[in-house]
């Protein structure tokens, strides 16, 4: 019912914003029409012309998302278990929270050049971080008692780091792994912003230069759509390792 | 030949100071002790002495005249929160100090189905932790301690969350599997009638000191009829009294 009510607020919205652009003559420019904008979008995907851009974003995507995680939980992992490299790291790694990675993206250029090297490479820097954080607060929030547990039954620090951290933080760092999803896109799509030949960041660059703002809503819609996608595949995933009856 | 030898053992924190103070206790082989006290007396503590899951600051823990170095694979230790891994069954959770050693075998699978029937807990194997009760999540604790059948069982309250009649039952149980298997036997409770029933011998702490000592020299094995005879109703009370503190030099020169 209230599902109901939220798609026709969805469409009255767009009624209005259509009505409104026709009858007070808004230039195109400006504001396009919806009817327009979805034109364009049914053109470029039933054309083909916006498939191949969609296709580099989400291969950039998950490319630097693979990467990012992949690092960021081998280096939560390494830092959660060895002291010594978390007293050395740690200051560091809370300085470069605060940078701003983005802004990398120029530097980047000048190392691995125009294309989809570079927006790979700020997808996962960016992707590193959460996953970093929340692997490192997932391993060492472990239950004291259980630990102690583990200790009695006399396991070793690997079969403690795979049969009880690792399991009691997984919800932690699945939490760091939506996170990142979410970021991923935001770091492909502006990565190709700065540095892209081709996808949707691109795309909408080149939309600007042609001042076609249809075109550049379109993409918008698009990227919208594709964020909710991963983002629900990586919310299902977590409800698929945490669902209860839970063989490991 | 003492199984379990404290001797002069002592705890602090930096903090908080002296936890034990030089505690003096044996336990024969086979033999059932109980430790007794008030909440926060140090028994907990006493008992991860004998674990090895803490170091005496100082005097020694010896098992078999070993000194404790650290946890040993001779000892079961049964904690007093059920501390179960949430996102395993209660069958994984059973054979996790074997799958900890090697791969569990069928023999090990039909050695937890019987103790999960020993404690009461049939049919309950694929079950998670967080669908039991509080209770059954404490004999699962129990039956995990026994599925690896130690020669030496430290139990911190394991029973302090059942009622009173499976409580009973699980004293029964636990005292015809020690019997069969001479498990010796270190039992915390705070329950004066549980001690005399299961002890050969009970130990009363408080605040860090081993006060008194009180054998029970009731036949075994013991049944229901034990329970409400006037001897066991006068143990009890002689107990309770060396809990209030009532008595007395002699008895504090027996226990040490
Ligand atoms: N890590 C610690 N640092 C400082 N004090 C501690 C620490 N652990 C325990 N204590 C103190 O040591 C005392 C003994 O604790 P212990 O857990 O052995 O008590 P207990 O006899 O098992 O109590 P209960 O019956 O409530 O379980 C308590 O007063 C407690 O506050
Ligand atoms: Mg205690």
């Amino acid at each position: 019912m209230v599902r109901l009510a939220s798609a026709l607020l969805l469409v009255l919205l767009l009624a209005g914003w259509e009505v409104h652009c026709r009858v007070a003559g808004v230039s195109a420019l400006v504001v396009p029409l919806p009817s327009a904008v979805l034109r364009t979008l049914w053109d470029g995907l039933a054309g083909g012309y916006l498939l191949p851009h969609l296709w580099v974003t989400t291969a950039e995507m998950g490319m630097g998302l693979a990467a990012g995680c992949t690092i960021g939980f081998l280096a939560g992992v390494l830092l959660a278990e060895v002291p010594v490299l978390r007293r050395l790291f740690y200051p560091y790694i809370l300085a470069s929270q605060v940078v701003p990675k983005l802004a990398l993206g120029p530097l980047f250029i000048v190392w691995f050049g125009f294309g989809m090297t570079s927006t790979v490479v700020i997808t996962a820097l960016i992707c590193f971080f959460p996953l970093l954080e929340n692997t490192m607060t997932g391993l060492q929030q472990v239950d004291p008692n259980k630990r102690e547990l583990f200790r009695m039954l006399r396991a070793t620090r690997l079969q403690t780091l795979l049969r009880l951290k690792i399991p009691s933080g997984l919800p932690v760092i699945l939490a760091g792994l939506r996170v990142a999803v979410v970021l991923a896109l935001v770091g492909a799509v502006v990565g190709e912003f700065i540095g892209g030949r081709q996808g949707l960041g691109a795309s909408i660059i080149a939309a600007q230069g042609m001042m076609d703002s249809t075109m550049m809503f379109a993409l918008f819609i698009v990227i919208t759509v594709l964020g909710m996608i991963v983002y629900q595949a990586a919310a299902g995933l977590e409800r698929w390792l945490l669902r209860r009856p839970w063989k490991g | 030949m003492s199984f379990v030898s404290i001797e002069q053992a002592g705890y602090g924190v930096p903090s908080g100071g002296t936890i034990l103070d030089r505690i003096d206790w044996t336990i024969g082989e086979g033999e059932f002790h109980a430790l007794v006290g008030r909440s926060g007396c140090g028994k907990t503590t006493l008992l991860k002495l004998v674990a090895g899951l803490l170091a005496p600051s100082t005097g020694t823990v010896r098992i078999q005249g070993e000194p404790v170095r650290g946890p040993g694979a001779q000892v079961g230790f049964v904690f007093q929160a059920p501390t179960l891994l949430d996102w395993r069954t209660v069958l994984d959770n059973l054979l996790l100090p074997v799958s900890l050693t090697r791969r569990p075998q069928p023999a090990d699978r039909r050695k937890a189905e019987e103790l999960l029937d020993l404690v009461g807990l049939t049919g309950l194997e694929g079950r998670f932790p967080s669908q039991l009760s509080g209770g059954q999540q404490s004999r699962v604790a129990l039956a995990r301690a026994l599925v690896t059948e130690p020669p030496l069982l430290l139990l911190d309250e394991p029973f302090a969350a059942l009622d009173a009649i499976t409580r009973e039952e699980l004293q029964d149980d636990l005292l015809k599997l020690c019997a069969r298997h001479r498990t010796t036997v270190l039992f915390v409770t705070h329950d004066i009638a549980e001690a005399v029933y299961l002890a050969d011998r009970v130990a009363v702490m408080e605040g860090g000191h081993l006060r008194h000592a009180l054998p029970v020299p009731l036949a075994r094995p013991r049944g229901r009829d034990v329970r409400y005879s006037p001897r066991f109703n006068a143990l009890c009370l002689e107990l309770r009294h060396a809990m209030d503190g009532k008595p007395d030099r002699p008895a504090l020169e027996r226990a040490s």
